[in-house]
């Protein structure tokens, strides 16, 4: 590679920033020093998130601490539980949140938000219910098996969130889609852990999306951003290694849907 | 529970180091058709006291207690792991350069460096993910070399008398315990009272 075109990465369009450039310092501050064959030189707050060095193009994204907090909203659901998953018999509660890369925000969840479990392919709607400032679903201790849940916020944007919860030693695979408009599925759910790589795919009204970006992250991250991207196949497929303990969150935006599925991990 | 998490558990966070560790034991274990130990079937003597010996310890079964994980300090990533039952003995030596490139080198950088910015602070962690990623899933012949060697097993771990110190008064197994005109004295006395 001798010179490449540099692009910025804003909301899924990319813009190019400085064309030829042949010089890239990244400094201690998270800032970005560009030179191009022309001499004309840029600082930008950015990390590279993608190199082609054969097509000469390199993508990056502003990591200003502004440009984080005019990200788009996300709402997700988390196990409110320490060890990160329950027991059969164990009391089920999950805890809504609403923010950007598994940071909570200062946004709340709207409060005509919907809940609802799936199983079997039928859909039932659950309560949510405010405690101590959090939103929560309580499922009982009751609850045992594969639980699908997704709470969904209405607006200009239209926010989901999805979980798959294990309860109690049951194998599945081949976890069907909800069908909902915009939508993240594990392609092959069991019991995935740190090391393992993991699949997703991601659907549209129940039809694969080819070409659409996923992010993905984890609990604890020290990232202002996602730390990882991923792009989906012909069948729709992205693949992630786990690296990190805890859960995943991934995230999907196509025009006003964004969509999170949350992994639970047991490592 | 899996090899990975045995490792991570016991060495308390993940490194470079110690996946390699993990690596050696996972490829011994396969090698030479044996399981962890559980009494001294087994026998590691390690080249290097750094973080992949835990991942020894921890997933092969060969631990510092139990007197089956033999320490040289000659400072090379080199494992020889020997089976009893056996009665084989595989030396695999990490590859000079086969853990090297700028991110393990940034990460090193990192890793030493005491108070990290919260951009270090992610930086280190997406190294380690990249890492994690690159050395579990790298052909074992790029990173390490082996080969089968004649062993001289040593003794299982004998269990010695514990004596009264006639300083101290503390116990102090026999053999460790020197005999002076105070009567038998344990180490710790004989280094800092010389006997006296």
């Amino acid at each position: 590679m001798c010179e490449s075109n540099v692009y910025l990465n804003k909301a899924g369009q990319e813009e190019l920033l400085m064309e030829k450039v042949d010089r890239i310092i990244p400094a201690e501050d998270g800032s970005i020093f560009l030179e191009n064959v022309f001499g004309e030189r840029r600082v930008i707050k950015a990390r590279i998130i993608e190199m082609e060095l054969v097509r000469h193009r390199i993508v990056m994204e502003e990591t200003s601490d502004a440009a984080v907090a005019q990200k788009r909203q996300e709402i997700w659901l988390e196990p409110a539980t320490d060890h990160g998953h329950f027991h059969a018999g164990e009391e089920v509660i999950l805890r809504v949140h609403k923010g950007y890369n598994m940071k909570p925000g200062d946004h709340k969840p709207k409060t005509d938000l919907q809940a609802f479990g799936v199983s079997e392919g039928m859909s039932r709607p659950l309560t949510l219910q405010e405690h101590h400032g959090n939103l929560e679903l309580n499922l009982g201790q009751e609850a045992d098996g594969l639980l699908h849940i997704y709470v969904r916020e209405d607006g200009d944007h239209q926010l989901y969130g999805v979980i798959v919860m294990e309860i109690g030693h049951h194998h599945h695979h081949g976890l069907k889609p909800l069908g909902l408009p915009l939508e993240i599925v594990p392609a092959d759910y069991s019991h995935a852990r740190m090391g393992d790589s993991y699949e997703i795919r991601v659907l549209a009204d129940g039809k694969t999306l080819a070409g659409i970006r996923v992010s993905a992250t984890y609990a604890g991250t020290h990232n202002r951003e996602y730390p990882h991207h991923l792009k989906t196949d012909e069948e729709g497929r992205a693949k992630i290694f786990l690296t990190a303990r805890g859960n995943y969150l991934f995230s999907v935006t196509k025009d006003n849907i964004t969509s999170t599925f949350t992994l639970v991990k047991s490592f | 529970m899996p090899p990975l998490e045995l490792a991570i558990q016991f060495h308390g966070h993940i490194c470079p180091g110690l996946l390699m560790g993990i690596r050696v034991a996972e490829f011994a274990l396969k090698e030479l058709g044996i399981s962890p130990d559980v009494d001294e079937e087994l026998v590691t003597v390690v080249e290097t006291n750094s973080c992949g010996v835990d991942a020894i310890q921890a997933i092969l079964g060969c631990t510092f207690g139990k007197g089956n994980l033999i320490y040289k300090d000659y400072g090379k990533n080199v494992y020889t792991v020997a089976s009893r039952d056996k009665g084989r003995a595989l030396r695999i030596a990490q590859k000079f350069g086969g853990n090297r490139g700028p991110e393990s080198q940034r990460f090193r950088e990192l890793a030493q460096k005491g108070n990290l910015t919260a951009d270090e602070a992610a930086e280190k962690e997406n190294l380690t993910g990249i890492l994690f990623e690159r050395l579990m899933s790298a052909p074992f012949e790029d990173l390490f070399e082996w080969r089968e060697i004649d062993f001289v097993f040593p003794e299982k771990a004998k269990i010695h008398a514990t004596i009264q110190c006639a300083g101290c008064g503390e116990g102090v197994m026999d053999i460790r315990a020197v005999d002076t005109a105070r009567g038998l004295i344990c180490p710790t006395c004989l280094e800092e009272k010389g006997g006296q």
